[in-house]
């Protein structure tokens, strides 16, 4: 894969135009290779915005992550 | 909170992620067991010499007691798979969606949590099942961050991207044998353990 359309599908995975899965389905063997260009192009992992169709299964998550936390202070 | 939770890792990206930036502690802190599919914990430790892959192992084995493997048959199929050299992409996912069904027909008040690949999550079909919640890295280590447990969520996805960069380049190609070899022992290690305790 060229080295251009590699740095260009890193960059559309940062800002979460694309998915891991995408990258994996195009070539990406490993998600270090993924975090490897994200370094060299100085950019970090994307976190996805609230939205989608599992925006109620991710409150849901986040709620039981918050309170798991609590019960253990 | 007394329903039987788990936190299921449903491919080796949240995994890369933090052993990359020194932070899979983190997975301890909510106290919930964390569930790691066979073809997962394969997918992410094969490769000798790649970069947090011995790290990976060594922190499941140092927390045994909360990390669990979960065989399945999807992870046999990965074994025969790697054995004749065929491709074993995707095979994580598929058996996160196994180790989900088994723990959930196992126990009918479990609740299973899966901890999905950031950019993932916003785009897969909708989880319908209300026992069934979902939790991406980023947004974990933002629950973490709100509850003062880590300093800065884009510090340890920085870090993991910088340190990504560093250890690329010195990845070995391969496959190791040693690491597949401590895994079949570590399954039936724990085969045996589960057929003792019933």
């Amino acid at each position: 894969m060229p080295e251009s359309e590699r740095q260009k599908m890193i960059r559309q995975y940062a800002a979460g135009d694309i998915t891991w899965r995408v990258l994996r389905e195009r070539g990406f063997e490993n998600y270090v290779e993924v975090l490897a260009g994200l370094g060299e192009l100085g950019l970090r992992p994307p976190v996805a915005p609230m939205e989608g169709p599992n925006v109620e299964a991710r409150r849901r998550g986040r709620a039981i992550i918050r309170e798991a936390l609590l019960a253990r202070k | 909170m007394s329903e039987p939770f788990s936190l299921i890792v449903t491919d080796t990206s949240p995994l890369f992620t933090l052993v990359l930036a020194d932070a899979l502690d983190v997975l301890l802190r909510p106290g919930l067991a964390v569930t790691i599919p066979d073809a997962v914990y394969i997918e992410a430790t094969r490769v000798h010499g790649a970069p947090g892959a011995e790290e990976i192992m060594e922190w499941i084995n140092a927390h045994l007691d909360v990390v669990r493997i979960v065989p399945t048959d999807i992870g046999i199929d990965q074994q025969r798979r790697l054995e004749e050299g065929r491709s074993i992409r995707g095979l994580g996912e598929l058996a996160a969606v196994e180790a989900l069904e088994r723990f959930l027909r196992g126990d009918p008040a479990a609740e299973a949590l899966l901890l999905f690949e950031d950019s993932d999550v916003g785009k897969r079909r909708a989880i319908v099942d209300e026992r069934v919640s979902l939790i991406s890295t980023g947004d974990f280590l933002r629950e973490l961050e709100a509850a003062g447990l880590v300093q800065s969520t884009d510090y340890i996805l920085d870090r993991a991207a910088a340190r990504g960069r560093n250890v690329e380049k010195q990845r070995k190609p391969g496959e190791d044998a040693t690491t597949r070899g401590r895994f079949r022992d570590q399954l039936l290690q724990r085969r045996d353990a589960s057929n003792m305790e019933r």
